[in-house]
């Protein structure tokens, strides 16, 4: 298990998707929850920095987990996910302060995401409203963006959160990108107006 | 109600009296329909204890709240009842066109009771139902009683049991069009033991639609990921399931010879590709269904329906025989006689080894003739080996001193994938709430063919929580009722999004997993209450002892205490009154 989160992380931070220190990654283990340490590199794993604690109860190695580890632990007691990871990804943090949902017009995250929806909360870090907000939408969506701070992504294994953060990022970089081009974009899609229903 | 009729037909044989019941509202948001609904209906009218071939030991006909509208591979629905060939609660989904049928006549479930006094046909139609004596189809095969019942009508479908059900053999199906089986547990048997020849449904209703909008732009997207995904767009297609002959045979996880040995000599001549070169006459699809995996096959012999890879592996590999016109025709004369190809190919393997063992048993591997000898006194219960092999390769392993021998898992016969290269797998044929089976967590997705993503077949660890999500999801498919194959290219929200604008209940995708995590332990506490317990989640001796080729066994004592604290069971497997709770199931 320790390879597949050196791995992810490594390939999150080369993606851009977080500065040295940021976002924080775990898997559900039956009863167990294995989450990156508070305040280590994604792009530097080591075997120390991962740890495991209860899914549901405090010890003395939550000291140790991310300061996420509120928000995981709600995530992963209102969903089927077996994987959680949480990025600070730059243009869906910029999109997320613009907008209030993220309706992709790029055919890749047209066809995987169709639609994100934004929450805003004053708390932004480990806070039980964010749990609270994060674990719900997450539910309806396999991936929600937070204002501000970034997106969390459930998958069945960390690879396939990555997926949906990554495809997240690079829809929001094509609409930023329209933004700052100024042109509008012509519709290719059938149905291309409706995405904002999903 | 959208998506559903809202009405439930209960028939009792016996008395010949009918009722339609209401659907009600909060039971199809919590068991969805299918196998969910079919759970729920046979939990509260049946003491687990029940005898399955009794007269109070209900049948269940149930579709889905997706079955007859315009969702992808939504012709399906399941049948629901105790198991005589495994004293399991047992559901089988059968595609076909039935369900739509059954739904168009204005039903969400059909439930029969009680026996009756002579062989009958019911047909059921929007006025309700009539009762007919079988009269001289009493005695006939499938072929012939369905193109006499179903003949010249339209919108009809017909349930048949051949030979085999008729004499209670336990590994007899239920055909539907004389195609589609209703396959494993021995249902055919039930339906016999009420002497029901036959179920004919006329129907050409359509449910209706709560959010037509919303359903035709998700419907546009369904479509567009099944047409992308390769497997569904292409290999099924082309190639049927047979397609997983090659897929698993050239990984070294399709077993031959009652598990004894692997299965690569057989790719070549099996394969599904050699299926659709020389004997493929057309693709053949479900009701509403893309995909078309069916096989219209010819041989020199004559045309028929299939087979599917599961019976090129049980009457092929399984027995050691590798000429695929033998195996096509082999699949023939199950249908015909109504036997669930699986069970016989595992009855009949574990008969060949009984016999090299020095067992004076008719039959020998790779012997076509001895075989289909061996079938035909199965369905008939003639001879010392008929009758015993008519009650499933435990019962004759039994009869021969050698139970190990039946390679079976609560007293179903195993399919085709060999676990001791599919660690998940393995989990997964031996925590099935039906016994050895493969569709109740299907574990190919995760650990071959890479859908969603793909793990590592050999690794134990963490492989509960993904076989726990598997399960779910075949619940839920299994109650909306939606073919499996469809989540080859389609997940939750997906399937979320068609039930929220088909029905109008929002549900989103978490929830429809709960609605699975609830069906599969109301599945399990009626086990539970009918005798099982942790002991019967066990894989037979070879697959944990003896090494495949690459020298893996399956590691199962491990992923078993890990999936039992994932499911918040007790160490013993039993779900915690907590657990229930919170599932709406304290009580049951």
């Amino acid at each position: 298990m320790y390879e597949e989160f050196r791995a992810i992380g490594r390939d999150i931070l080369l993606s851009g998707l977080i500065s040295s220190h940021g976002g924080n990654m775990s898997v559900r283990v039956g009863d167990r929850i294995v989450i990156t340490r508070r305040g280590s590199m994604l792009g530097r794993l080591t075997e120390r920095d991962i740890i495991e604690t209860s899914l549901e109860h405090d010890d003395s190695e939550v000291a140790l987990a991310s300061t996420e580890i509120v928000v995981h632990r709600a995530i992963y007691a209102k969903t089927n996910g077996l994987a959680i990871v949480h990025t600070h990804s730059p243009h869906s943090v910029l999109r997320s302060m613009i907008e209030d949902e993220i309706v992709p017009i790029d055919s890749e995250a047209s066809y995987l995401l169709h639609k994100v929806p934004v929450y805003s909360l004053p708390r932004t870090a480990g806070s039980s409203e964010v749990a609270e907000t994060v674990s719900a939408a997450l539910q309806e969506y396999k991936c929600v963006l937070l204002r501000g701070h970034g997106p969390f992504a459930i998958g069945t294994v960390l690879e396939e959160g990555f997926q949906w953060v990554s495809c997240l990022e690079m829809a929001c970089k094509i609409l930023n990108l329209r933004d700052s081009v100024g042109a509008e974009c012509k519709e290719y899609r059938e149905h291309g107006g409706e995405y904002g229903k999903w | 109600m959208h998506g559903y009729t809202g009405r439930i037909l209960h028939v009792d044989l016996g008395s010949r009296a009918w009722r339609v019941d209401d659907l009600q509202p909060e039971i199809a948001r919590d068991y969805l329909g299918g196998r969910g609904l079919g759970a729920r209906i046979l939990s509260d009218m049946m003491a687990p204890g029940t005898d399955p071939l009794s007269p109070e030991a209900p049948l269940i006909f149930a579709t889905g709240p997706l079955t007859g509208t315009k969702a992808p591979t939504s012709g399906r629905f399941s049948l629901s009842g105790r198991s005589p060939l495994t004293g399991t609660i047992l559901d089988t989904n059968c595609g076909g066109a039935l369900g739509a049928r059954l739904k168009g006549a204005g039903y969400d479930a059909l439930v029969l009771t009680g026996a009756a006094s002579e062989p009958t046909v019911l047909r059921v139609d929007e006025d309700g139902v009539a009762f007919e004596s079988a009269g001289e189809l009493a005695g006939c095969e499938v072929g012939e009683v369905t193109g006499a019942l179903t003949g010249g009508r339209a919108s009809t479908s017909a349930a048949v049991i051949g030979s085999a059900g008729e004499r209670l053999v336990k590994l007899a199906t239920i055909m539907v069009d004389a195609k589609r089986a209703l396959g494993r547990g021995g249902m055919g048997a039930v339906m016999g033991s009420k002497r029901l020849k036959a179920v004919v449904v006329t129907g050409s209703g359509r449910p209706s639609v709560a959010r037509p909008e919303d359903l035709e732009f998700f419907l546009y997207e369904v479509d567009k990921a099944i047409a992308a995904n390769p497997v569904t767009s292409t290999v099924l297609p082309r190639f049927g399931t047979g397609m997983l002959v090659g897929v698993l045979g050239t990984r070294g996880l399709m077993p031959a010879l009652n598990y004894r040995s692997d299965g690569r000599d057989y790719v070549e001549k099996l394969s599904g590709e050699r299926l659709a070169e020389e004997f493929l006459v057309r693709r053949s699809g479900c009701w509403g269904c893309a995909i078309a995996c069916g096989r219209q096959t010819r041989t020199a012999g004559g045309e028929g329906h299939g087979p599917e890879y599961e019976t090129i592996w049980a009457l092929g590999a399984n027995l050691g025989i590798d000429e695929l016109e033998q195996v096509v025709e082999l699949n023939y004369l199950c249908n015909e006689l109504g036997l669930d190809t699986i069970s016989v190919g595992g009855t009949l393997a574990a008969a060949i080894e009984l016999a090299e063992d020095g067992a004076p048993l008719p039959i020998k591997r790779g012997d076509f003739a001895s075989v289909r000898a061996a079938i035909e006194a199965l369905a008939h219960r003639e001879g010392e080996m008929g009758e015993a092999a008519a009650d499933g390769a435990l019962a004759l392993c039994e009869a021969y001193g050698r139970p190990d021998v039946a390679m079976q898992v609560k007293g179903l016969e195993l399919p085709e994938y060999d676990p001791r290269g599919m660690q998940g797998q393995g989990l997964g044929y031996a925590t099935s709430n039906r016994g050895g089976c493969h569709l109740r967590g299907n574990m190919l997705g995760f650990e071959v063919l890479g859908t969603p993503k793909l793990v590592d077949r050999s690794v134990v660890g963490g492989k509960a929580g993904l076989l726990i999500v598997a399960q779910h999801l075949g619940a839920a498919l299994d109650s909306l009722s939606l073919c499996k194959f469809s989540s080859f290219a389609l997940n939750e929200e997906h399937y979320a999004r068609l039930y929220s604008a088909i029905t109008g209940f929002d549900l989103s995708g978490q929830e429809l997993l709960v609605c699975g995590e609830r069906i599969w332990n109301l599945e399990r506490v009626f086990n539970l209450s009918a005798g099982f317990t942790g002991a019967e989640d066990r894989l037979p001796t070879r697959l944990v002892e003896e090494p495949n080729a690459e020298g893996d066994v399956v590691h199962l004592e491990e992923m078993l205490s890990e999936y039992y604290r994932f499911r918040g069971w007790t160490p013993e497997g039993v779900p915690t009154p907590d657990k229930l709770a919170r599932l709406g199931l304290y009580g049951s």
